[in-house]
């Protein structure tokens, strides 16, 4: 028999029945992602379920968006006692699906249980996103999200690996690009072997038979294989901290000509490591899709054998940049090749037209530049020692943080 | 009179009208301590203008005394005007301006730019608004798209598209590929952008994004672009983006150059210019002096109170101002270098009307934009052009300073 859709006494439901379902209720919990096969699948239209307000008291018409709110209210009206009962109708398990047709919540099977739970999911995936944050712009359709998120906005704070602390997303993201912590892979990567392996390192191994890996990556990921990098002794690495290797949505991709760090891992017979490779669950798909999709969520406490706690709220692309850090290594080593400028004296030039008259010279303020090189240039020798170069080239800062905080 | 060599930093307030009483100039408010770089300047362009050699020497002289590149604003601007006067009056402006071309190549290195450019960008919207503005119009039109394809005609050193491969990234589950080509002009330094190409690799390998780059260089002027040098290819959307680069093209060649970026059939172009019009008073001296003056001024005081006393960068941003004082006030057209006549929204709009049409920024760009403002320090704001003109303002202190506008088809 079609289901009908019921509606609670007080709303105005436009609902539109699915016909194809039995109606018959039970009442018992199910597993998520398994509605009760007996339960009435209503299907609500759109227009329903962006309403707000949709409780409305029969006395004087004002409207709230939970029942309970609603009979809070009722209470107030000194009704009678009989009349306080609404008319009865036997509750019956109800699922929702989604009216959005390309949804995959359309499947009756894959119906929600809960009617906020469908109204939210509608509403964030196929609503307009009408709240926005005022700090950083960011939309969303929940007024729930939008103010979850605004408690948070700009208490954040972004820690590059090389040391610099940021408050700005954006100025995070384009000093990150630049930073010279990215370009320094090996003394990272070494610190990923100290994490503890989760799960799913089997599924590295069907990874590597797809053959769309390179081997030469990890000897740049790995000092303790031939680091051929800056001339720098193997093994002298301290294992700090986490940092890299959070393995959370990393998107890999197969355009990356085929540099990801997984047949390294295996050539290197640290597949058994202690490396978290939770993301390796997505990674299944790879060999047939282009590029992953990056876990949202908080990453699971990955650190354990580690001094230090990791942030709870990383964000996704936080997470990707992290992960993907470590297998996405350029074959170009580190050289440090910088471009050092070969003129040390700036603008003396500029004062030569002036001999005659001007006085000052537009003199190099490059004196603290030229420090700085010079340091660098010791700096990188010394660097697989976990040290790591000030980003400001003022002094040598050693690796002690692990670099699992920076994400926080 | 005494005259005490060891105030060359801090001169006496009153200098300038102990030396204008001494020469018998009338300045223009006698009690006026506060600009007096201004009314030296001006007397000194005058003369230049009238050929008055006597005066302008003494004038020189006097602003020599006066003038420091490391001393407060007014002798800042002091210094740098003082040297393009000179050039001017001497006709050296086009040897001062080869040797500070020479000069800034030579040490020119990758660290030295990447310290200047994200110092400025905290400190200061006027290069971020751009980004944002551009990178905000180039998404959009973008939406949907496979195979993308950005032609960076800048001076930004790619310090644009980290936020923007961001965006790629995490916007939509399916991450387009992205080629982008930059094009180089000798000024910039190959080495230079060597490795910024292996670093913008390296982070969109990062962020997950498929990715080519490619420097288009050896290029001593910007209007020698060639549409094929670009390698287009089927099948890609091609946004370009000029972010202070259409004023480096030589005037008489600005609207061929347009033509040219219409050839390559862009989904959109991204225009972003600092407001000021060198331009139209190109042969007038004096009316050049005053927009530069007007200019230039503004910039250093912006400068000047969004960095810190002390900054380096700060003072680099400043030398790299002389090089364009003295080539739109000593120089005539360039055999070698870019052209710095800048010239306003307006008049931009006029040339890119030819092929174009203007398209408003999106409110989601606007209020990025507003959210960028608001992280900086006060004084900036957004004024969205009117009139003739298309786009947007960033306005300092109520006085518009950067420009910025999208175009399509």
């Amino acid at each position: 028999m079609a289901g009908e859709a019921v509606s609670k006494a007080s709303q105005p439901l436009n609902p539109c029945p699915d016909p194809n379902l039995p109606p018959v209720v039970k009442k018992k919990r199910n597993l998520p992602g398994t509605p009760d096969p007996e339960a009435e699948v209503i299907a609500l239209s759109p227009g329903t379920l962006l309403a707000t307000n949709r409780f409305l008291c029969e006395i004087c018409g004002k409207g709230f968006q939970r029942d309970q709110n609603l009979q809070l209210h009722r209470r107030g009206h000194n009704l009678p006692w009989k009349l306080k009962q609404r008319s009865g109708k036997e509750p019956r398990k109800r699922v929702y699906v989604c009216p959005e047709e390309s949804c995959i919540h359309h499947n009756p099977a894959r119906a929600l249980g809960d009617l906020t739970g469908i109204k939210k999911h509608f509403c964030r995936k196929h609503g307009e996103k009408k709240w926005k944050c005022d700090k950083c712009s960011k939309r969303y359709a929940v007024q729930s999200d939008w103010k979850a998120h605004s408690k948070t906005c700009g208490t954040r704070e972004y820690r590059c690996d090389c040391g610099v602390l940021f408050s700005r997303r954006d100025s995070f993201i384009t000093h990150r690009a630049f930073c010279d912590a990215l370009a320094e892979e090996t003394a990272r990567v070494s610190a990923a072997y100290t994490m503890t392996n989760t799960t799913s390192i089997g599924s590295v191994d069907s990874l590597l038979q797809d053959g769309a890996m390179t081997p030469n990556i990890w000897k740049h990921l790995s000092p303790n294989l031939k680091p051929n990098i800056m001339d720098r002794e193997v093994g002298q690495q301290d294992r700090h901290g986490c940092s890299s290797w959070m393995g959370h949505g990393g998107q890999l991709d197969n355009a990356f000509d085929g540099t990801t760090a997984m047949s390294e891992i295996n050539q290197a017979g640290l597949v058994d490591s202690q490396l978290s490779w939770i993301h390796f669950n997505k990674l299944s798909s790879l060999p047939t899709s282009n590029t992953l999709k990056p876990l949202t969520g908080s990453v699971p406490s990955l650190f354990t054998s580690l001094p230090h706690r990791p942030a709870p709220d990383i964000s996704a692309t936080a997470l990707l940049q992290k992960a993907a850090q470590v297998g996405a290594i350029s074959t170009t080593p580190f050289s440090g090749s910088f471009g050092l400028p070969e003129c040390q004296n700036t603008s003396a030039g500029d004062g030569s037209v002036f001999d005659g008259l001007l006085i000052h010279e537009f003199a190099a303020s490059n004196t603290d530049e030229v420090n700085y090189i010079t340091r660098s240039r010791s700096m990188l020798r010394d660097c697989l020692g976990g040290e790591t170069r000030d980003f400001l080239g003022v002094g040598v800062q050693t690796l002690c943080q692990p670099s699992a905080n920076g994400w926080i | 009179m005494m005259l005490s060599t060891d105030n060359m930093h801090n001169p006496h307030p009153h200098y300038h009208q102990i030396f204008a009483g001494c020469l018998e100039l009338e300045l223009d408010d006698p009690n006026a301590t506060e600009r007096w770089a201004a009314e030296l300047l001006r007397e000194c362009a005058t003369a230049i203008s009238e050929n008055d050699s006597g005066k302008l020497h003494h004038l020189l002289w006097m602003l020599n005394e006066l003038a420091s590149p490391y001393g407060d604003c007014e002798q800042k601007v002091a210094s740098y005007f003082l040297q393009a006067l000179f050039c001017k009056a001497t006709e050296l402006g086009e040897h001062c301006y080869k040797t500070s071309l020479a000069v800034a190549e030579r040490c020119h290195s990758f660290e030295s730019t990447r310290k200047v450019i994200l110092k400025f960008q905290e400190a200061s919207p006027w290069t971020t608004f751009g980004h944002v503005a551009s990178n905000g119009a180039i998404l959009e039109a973008f939406e949907g798209e496979a195979k993308l394809h950005i032609i960076d005609i800048s001076n930004t050193y790619c310090t644009q598209w980290p936020t923007l491969l961001e965006a790629l990234a995490t916007r939509n589950d399916d991450t387009p590929h992205l080629r982008l080509t930059v094009v180089a002009t000798v000024g910039m330094g190959g080495s230079v952008m060597d490795e910024i190409g292996m670093r913008m690799e390296k982070f969109a390998r990062l962020m997950g994004v498929p990715f080519q780059f490619h420097v288009i260089r050896n290029l001593t002027r910007l209007d020698e672009l060639k549409y094929e040098e670009f390698g287009l290819r089927e099948g890609e959307a091609v946004a370009v983006n000029c972010v202070g680069a259409l004023r480096r093209v030589s005037v008489e060649e600005r609207d061929a150059f347009v033509g040219m970026l219409s050839r390559l059939r862009p989904r959109v172009v991204t225009v972003v210019e600092e407001e000021a019009d060198f331009t139209s008073c190109k042969g007038e001296f004096v009316s050049c002096f005053e927009e530069c003056l007007r200019f230039y001024t503004m910039y250093f005081e912006m400068l000047e109170e969004s960095f810190a006393p002390t900054s380096n960068e700060r003072l680099a941003l400043e030398r790299e101002c002389s090089k364009s004082i003295v080539s739109v006030l000593a120089c005539d057209g360039h055999d070698s270098g870019d052209c710095e006549r800048r010239e306003k929204g307006r008049q931009w709009c006029e040339r890119l009307m030819e092929s174009f049409s203007p398209s408003t920024f999106s409110d989601d760009v606007v209020d990025d934009l507003n959210a960028l403002l608001r992280r900086y320090r006060a004084g900036w704001s957004l004024v969205p052009a009117e009139g003739d003109a298309s786009g947007l303002y960033l306005t300092w202190k109520q006085e518009p300073a950067v420009w910025a506008c999208a175009w399509k088809p």
